[in-house]
């Protein structure tokens, strides 16, 4: 469990929040406290006060995948087969196991042809799918996407869902602005000004948001006649 | 009349060839595509900031032009967000009391979460009227309600060419004419909602709206809902 007790840092304030395994989308607002929260989970930024907890270690102490919407803030290499070898070569993974983890990772990702580009040179999207492959080539117990698909399109979104869900990731904690991809989660947590205003499975909390822009389109657009 | 005209362009880069032709006259235009078509390149070819390896683009009365970028901190100058507004030649106090930032004028831009630094940027952007207005990737990171908000702006636009580089697929504007990029070619699928049935990238719930039978008429939420009101009559 990932528990999270009288936590304050910055805008953001939770009194109690426990997250089971399996897949937590956090929904909200520009501004409302999202990336704050997950930068914490990831232990980029600690606590002013209170706990946050995963399995009883501190994030720091625990194997994290993260990915910034932003992707050029967290590539460090020149290309793309170096950045994702990077998570197994600061852990002194031996070489031949690098290459055959990099390898497979970018199959499974569908960017097999990116490997030899240079960063600078991939579109936006191309490096949202290397910053994820990166993140996840050495299996790690929570996977943290912090809005990694608002630069992708459909056929690349199925296929990155398809590969978080096989990841082995105990935790995957994501925030997105895709309400129709929030769905399809096994929690979901609406942030509103720094707090956590709804929280539970999607088919509870997405009624309280019935009147807003948050409510799915494709649950807006529910009809009679059976498809 | 205001139109931008791509003839047999085309474009290298090391790995993938982008050609294009058509025309963009005065209106919304939509450009999809899947991750590294080349829609960021037509976007920078159409803003003149990509050099042109074949063919050419002829501008018609395109005086003014501004190109908005995917990522809002590449456009970033100012030291403060009051400073940006400036930057951009806008009234500080107007923008930033709209869009809520009021409090945060005296911080870094890039303290900003994501989502506010792109809503800075394009209301900055959307202030002024151009020409020919290129908005890359506008929807990514804004919020819901800034992605309808952002709608209704553009739809508000009387004149010019505008041309959304996108791959939102739920909260989109009405729009004149849909493209979209494939295998290194640009497609003119033509003005919906004929054009559906030529778009590639079609969102899932104008598919699953015309496998009912019901077609919406556009793109835009809206036109989702009128569409399933139809199958409710």
């Amino acid at each position: 469990m990932i528990t999270v007790e009288f936590l304050c840092y910055r805008n953001l304030v939770i009194d109690a929040l426990t997250i089971k395994p399996g897949i937590t989308t956090i929904i909200g607002s520009n501004g409302s406290g999202k990336t704050t929260f997950l930068k914490l989970c990831a232990g980029i930024a600690v606590p002013d006060s209170g706990t946050l907890l995963i399995d009883d270690a501190s994030p720091r102490e625990t194997e994290i995948g993260w990915v910034n919407e932003f992707p050029d803030r967290n590539i460090l290499f020149v290309n793309v087969f170096d950045e994702i070898a990077s998570p197994l070569r600061f852990r002194k993974i031996p070489c031949d196991e690098t290459d055959a983890k990099v390898s497979a990772c970018a199959e499974e990702m569908g960017i097999t042809h990116l490997l030899k580009r240079a960063v600078r040179d991939l579109s936006g999207g191309e490096k949202v799918l290397v910053s994820l492959a990166a993140a996840l080539v050495h299996h790690p117990k929570v996977l943290i996407l912090d809005e990694y698909d608002s630069h992708l399109d459909a056929q690349s979104l199925a296929k990155i869902e398809q590969g978080i869900r096989t990841s082995g990731a105990e935790y995957v904690i994501r925030c997105t602005q895709q309400m129709d991809t929030a769905v399809h989660s096994d929690y979901v947590l609406f942030f509103d000004s720094g707090r956590i205003t709804h929280e539970g499975r999607p088919d509870l909390v997405f009624p309280f948001l019935k009147s807003t822009a948050y409510y799915p389109l494709l649950w807006g657009c529910r009809w009679s006649k059976s498809p | 009349m205001v139109k931008i005209t791509l003839n047999h362009v085309y474009a290298v880069r090391d790995h993938w060839t982008l050609s294009a032709s058509g025309t963009f006259d005065n209106g919304v235009h939509l450009v999809s595509g899947e991750v590294g078509s080349g829609k960021s390149t037509l976007a920078l070819l159409m803003a003149g900031l990509f050099p042109v390896s074949g063919g050419n683009i002829e501008n018609e009365d395109i005086t003014t032009r501004m190109l908005s970028l995917q990522f809002p901190e590449l456009h970033v100058t100012g030291l403060s967000v009051a400073e940006e507004c400036a930057s951009w030649g806008v009234a500080p106090a107007e923008i930033l009391d709209a869009i809520g930032l009021a409090e945060k004028k005296e911080l870094s831009p890039l303290s900003l979460s994501r989502g506010e630094l792109k809503q800075l940027h394009l209301a900055c952007v959307l202030e002024k009227d151009y020409d020919l207005l290129l908005l890359d990737e506008p929807f990514s990171s804004l919020d819901c309600e800034e992605k309808v908000k952002l709608c209704t702006r553009i739809g508000q636009k009387s004149q010019g060419v505008t041309v959304i580089f996108t791959h939102e697929q739920y909260i989109l504007p009405r729009v004149h004419r849909i493209w979209e990029i494939t295998e290194g070619i640009l497609v003119d699928c033509g003005t919906p909602p004929g054009a559906f049935t030529n778009w590639r990238h079609l969102p899932p719930l104008i598919k699953k709206l015309t496998a009912l039978g019901s077609r919406p008429d556009n793109i835009s939420p809206d036109d989702f809902l009128e569409a399933v009101c139809r199958i409710r009559e």
